[in-house]
């Protein structure tokens, strides 16, 4: 076994056993990355062309590699956010979310690609061209945090830091066969993280296993006097436990998401975990979120992007990044700038935005959503009387082939149903690992034979991920529930990105 | 069509964007079928509820007015290619 | 036909810098004598990935601010993203409390132009951050057609209280009146120092005319007031010009027009506003502040310079005028306070540092906290002075005296040759015989009844006098004079 295949949890030990040294695990992750990322192409800027060195050897994450989406700020190290617009920028500090990992220990590998400002969920709207998902490099890694979800699954690093605004960590996650908990609004610091919708966005980790999500968590979901929407009193535990049980636990499905089709190794991968889940004494019920259904996708987009255009009124060109000396006068000036440095999807959603907020329009449509809002987190609250969990689907469909997005930018939306009612309540949710959709037909090439033969990860298929639901603050039950599902479900594998 | 190329392009303007032709026309589709989909409120009585500003009652949080000087104030202007001695260069304003 | 007549109703919008230490949503310094671009954090740059962080001290400002023109503090505010582009603003929107304030619905005084009290309701106050400063200037030094602008972003994210009155106001007197009345209260209140110089306060007018045949011309907003006489010219400027389009069937466009100080008149502003699209600032949740709070500010509250100046004419029967002259300023008002609480007749102490005071301040440029002279000690001159010791003029000399050398009183007395209760008694006759001893021929004139008109005894008056260096009491120099003669 190479070092780069431990999980977290292993890698953890195997260090403060000396069973291994820090730059053995560090050459051998390194070796890892430069022997797929010609086919996987996730990092945007790689910083392990020597070791940086560990701040903390005795931190819980001493001498662990990781690395960041490319919208967390890092002191010195080009912070992109997948933009041209951002130049080479450096930033002058660190978010507050790699500040903790480092200072437990963390050595970062490099900065990984994601969809421009997060407006995506297939790693391919970036400036620095698309990810490629490390099961199947035709298909996308899924987004925005592509790069993040690539990365673990490939075996580069035990673990990664991605941002969730919309289901930005827990698609890709399941996409790519790796755990991501999307943690409760207000959990997890967003200072540094560069914004897309301020009230949705939350930092959270990747990993292979639903214990190593844990310790990251342990790290991550510490009060930031920095950010003034991070929670004071709470003091989750993270703590993993063997003897936790689902017993006489309520998870519910949603009424009205039943109705909805879903690919076939989805919908096998529900009837699969519904029946673990009734093995290990939980109930299973069912909640009713007509609202949610409705108009969740609605709303999210008309706040998302209503927020979205004033965070993005900042890149003018004037104090970091892409810039022009020559321009004529300053309105010039910021014209040139944006027009060339943002994206078209990115362009897109900034006159959304500023259209859906314009004074004869703003009622109509950005104060009905906030209103709309607050009825879709009552609906959740009420819900969450009566279940303990909600179970559903992350996307209705597996990773496409890249390149074959829909013209339609409006039904890939569709597809963020399952997600974005989640950052709307500011609830947590667990991406998490069901198994490979063997004998799925549209996946090449077909199954020859299970664990048999040289080429595993080719034969197993696209993995499915699934997804559980909390009330807000449920983070540590709801992996306390992870991990049992893992027990039952199976670990995921290493993604062989490409190379036989 | 609620909204017409031209319209657009207005608003992109007040954004500071400048759009190619293609541009244009895929963010008036686009724009078009959001607004679309956002007529879908209306159909909500929203008449007595109360917009959405955090998901539980949370008070700001309020800093004690110490000073605490930002050390590395050379990375923040490093980053400025307008950077002219100790000011920030612009352009001149021409609407003024 | 009835001559048409125009009434102009003004609303004023004036932005003050709260006083403290640190930015309103970073820990930057708000010193304005740093060199430009040394207070500059990620915070108040709007770098990417920053969050603000609201200033304590800038809430509790602005309630001292809004209680000074007696507003209610309101126990939920919220901050709102007001967008525009423009260079000196690094985020591209400015994080303000708009329509959701702090505090609300206060008021203050004013005199109309018959000399009566009239209220001007303030509709509120609210935080927000100011932009950065930016200079402009052109190749040859001119200001005007500058090619390029320079910016310091010392000022971006420095704390601001805008206070919104009601249309109220008739007049450009009134407006400068209230100006005046709302800078001397927030002083009063420690909320912020206001001083025009340093540009830490700003004003805005919304001026519209109301004509008699029932017209009423469209609000104009004009901008760019950085003095009252700048406030007084501009209103009447604007006043004027709406008049003459009125009168001429014209119709008065809803703008922006742009005060210019150097050409005194108002232009329309060609910037395209883009103060319109506001979302909740989601960064920042609710302001909520609680009674405990309200109240422990609410105690902090100085009396208001208006109750003390009434005071000081009810309690004290100091005449009004004095009484606002020393009330303008709380620092002279407290000085003067000091005086009193030392032992000084009120009257008496106001007068002292009313003319005397004052007189030394203007002459050096200096403000009260740097005036030298204890309130207690200027106390124990006017006391001595009441007391007879020492005659007004003298008082004077010795003040002067103690002012110019920092001297104490007794010092002062010492150097000045002054003898405390006057020159009387044996010493006085003493003088007396010697003047008298010195001129026989005055003393045998008078004896001898020829001094009908009493001249040669006002001419020995005089001489004792001025051997005493004006320091016996002239009723009894002539007394005794009269009584050495006989």
């Amino acid at each position: 076994m190479e070092l780069y295949e431990l999980n977290l949890h292993d890698a953890i030990s195997g260090l403060k056993d000396k069973k291994f040294s820090a730059s053995e695990l560090f050459a051998s992750c390194k070796a890892r990355i430069d022997a797929l990322e010609p086919n996987v192409r996730a990092f945007i800027t790689r910083t392990d062309s020597t070791p940086q060195p560990c701040e903390n050897p005795e931190g819980l994450l001493a001498g662990i590699p990781t690395v960041l989406k490319d919208n967390l700020c890092t002191t010195g190290i080009r912070t992109t956010a997948a933009s041209k617009i951002l130049g080479g920028w450096r930033p002058p500090y660190d978010a507050t979310a790699w500040k903790y990992l480092r200072e437990s220990g963390a050595i970062l590998m490099g900065k990984v690609n994601m969809d421009e400002f997060a407006m995506g969920n297939t790693c391919g709207n970036s400036a620095f061209g698309p990810t490629h998902n490390p099961n199947d490099i035709s298909r996308v890694p899924g987004g925005s945090s592509g790069g993040s979800a690539a990365a673990v699954s490939a075996g580069y690093v035990p673990f990664s830091l991605g941002s969730d605004t919309g289901g930005s960590i827990r698609q890709p996650a399941s996409f790519c066969g790796v755990y991501g908990l999307k943690p409760t609004y207000g959990m997890v610091s967003r200072y540094g993280l560069i914004s897309y919708g301020s009230s949705l966005d939350q930092i959270g980790p990747f990993a292979r296993t639903v214990r190593d999500l844990q310790l990251v968590m342990s790290v991550l979901a510490q009060y930031d006097p920095m950010d003034s929407s991070c929670f004071r009193e709470k003091n989750p535990d993270f703590t993993h436990r063997e003897d936790v049980s689902l017993k006489g636990k309520r998870v519910a499905l949603v009424k009205e998401f039943q109705s909805f089709t879903l690919d076939a190794p989805i919908a096998e991968a529900m009837k699969k975990t519904r029946k673990v889940l009734e093995d290990e004494g939980a109930i299973i019920t069912e909640v009713s979120l007509p609202v949610v259904a409705k108009y969740a996708v609605a709303c999210y987009y008309a706040l998302a992007m209503s927020e979205a255009h004033t965070n993005l009124e900042r890149y003018d060109g004037v104090r970091l990044g892409y810039t022009v000396t020559d321009a004529a006068g300053v309105k010039e000036m910021f014209e040139e700038v944006r027009s060339y440095g943002f994206g078209s999807e990115v362009k897109s959603r900034i006159i959304a935005g500023t259209c859906l907020t314009e004074p004869s329009r703003c009622d109509e449509y950005y104060v009905a959503a906030t209103k709309v809002r607050t009825l879709i987190a009552q609906e959740f609250a009420r819900a969450f009387g009566e279940t303990d969990f909600i179970l559903q689907p992350v996307t209705p469909s597996l990773p496409h082939k890249i390149g074959e997005e829909d013209d339609d930018a409006m039904k890939g939306y569709e597809t963020d149903l399952y997600t974005l009612p989640v950052n709307l309540a500011g609830l947590p949710g667990l991406s998490f690992f069901t198994g490979y959709a063997l004998g799925q037909p549209s996946l090449t090439p077909p199954n020859l034979g299970g664990e048999q033969g040289g080429n595993p990860s080719a034969q197993r298929g696209l993995p499915v991920g699934l997804q559980l639901i909390g009330p807000r603050w449920s983070d540590p039950e709801l992996l306390n529930a992870g991990v049992i599902l893992e027990r039952n479900l199976g670990t995921p594998k290493i993604a062989n990105g490409g190379i036989d | 069509m609620k909204l017409d190329a031209h319209e657009v392009n207005e608003i992109a303007l007040e954004s500071r964007l400048v759009l190619t032709e293609q541009e244009l026309d895929n963010a008036t589709r686009y724009i078009n079928n959001f607004l679309d989909m956002l007529d879908s409120f209306k159909e909500l009585d929203l008449t007595n509820v109360e917009p959405f500003s955090f998901a539980e009652a949370l008070e700001c949080p309020l800093r004690e007015d110490t000073v605490i000087a930002f050390t590395n104030t050379q990375g923040i202007l490093d980053e400025s290619r307008h950077v002219d001695g100790a000011y920030v260069k612009v352009p001149r304003i021409i609407e003024e | 036909m009835a001559e048409l007549t125009f009434t102009p109703v003004i609303g004023i919008e004036i932005h003050i810098r709260l006083k403290t230490d640190t930015k309103i949503f970073c820990s930057c310094s708000t010193n304005p004598e740093s060199e430009p671009n040394t207070n500059i954090c990620p915070v108040c740059m709007g770098l990417p990935g920053s969050l603000p962080r609201l200033n304590h001290t800038v809430v509790e400002k602005g309630m001292l601010a809004g209680l000074a023109l007696n507003c209610t503090v309101q126990p939920k505010s919220l901050f709102f993203r007001k967008s525009y582009f423009y260079p000196d603003l690094p985020k591209g929107y400015q994080i303000s409390q708009c329509d959701l304030p702090v505090v609300a619905n206060g008021y203050i005084e004013v005199h109309d132009a018959e000399g009566n009290l009239k209220k001007i309701r303030v509709n509120h106050l609210h935080l927000e951050e100011d932009a950065a400063a930016m200079h402009h200037s052109a190749s040859d030094g001119r200001l005007e057609g500058a090619s390029t602008s320079y910016v310091d972003y010392n000022r971006a994210g420095m704390p601001l209280g805008e206070i919104v009155s009601e249309p109220d106001i008739s007049s450009s007197a009134e407006a400068v009146e209230y100006a005046m009345n709302l800078q001397r209260r927030v002083r009063y209140a420690g909320a912020s120092d206001a001083d025009l110089d340093k540009g830490m306060m700003r004003f805005d007018a919304n001026v519209s005319l109301k004509c008699s045949d029932g017209r009423w011309g469209r609000k104009v907003e004009v901008k760019n007031m950085n003095s009252f006489r700048a406030l007084e010219r501009a209103i009447e400027f604007e006043i004027k010009r709406q008049k003459k389009i009125l009168l001429s069937g014209g119709e008065i466009l809803q703008e922006t027009r742009h005060w210019n100080d150097a050409k005194g008149i108002t232009s329309p502003s060609r910037v395209k506003e883009f103060y319109r699209k506001f979302i909740v600032e989601p960064d920042l949740p609710p302001l909520m502040v609680n009674q405990e709070w309200i109240d422990k500010v609410t105690a902090m509250m100085p009396e208001m310079p208006d109750v003390r100046a009434n005071r000081y004419v009810n309690d004290w029967g100091l005449p009004r005028e004095v009484a606002e002259v020393l009330t303008d300023d709380k620092a002279l008002a407290d000085y003067f306070e000091a005086c009193v609480k030392a032992g000084a007749n009120p009257v008496r102490a106001a007068h002292w540092v009313r003319t005397e005071v004052l007189r030394v301040m203007n002459e050096r440029g200096q403000k009260i906290a740097d005036f030298a002279m204890k309130p207690e000690v200027l106390a124990g001159l006017v006391v001595r002075v009441d007391e007879g010791k020492l005659s007004t003029t003298q008082g004077k000399e010795v003040f002067d005296y103690m002012v110019a050398n920092d001297a104490s009183i007794d010092d002062a007395v010492k150097a000045l040759g002054i003898t405390e209760g006057g020159v009387a008694g044996n010493a006085l006759n003493d003088i007396i015989t010697s003047v008298i001893a010195a001129n026989p021929d005055v003393l045998e004139e008078i004896r001898s009844g020829r001094d009908k008109k009493g001249k040669k005894l006002k001419f020995l008056q005089g001489l004792v006098m001025k051997e005493t260096k004006g320091q016996a009491k002239p009723q009894e120099v002539a007394e005794a004079i009269a009584e050495a003669v006989k």
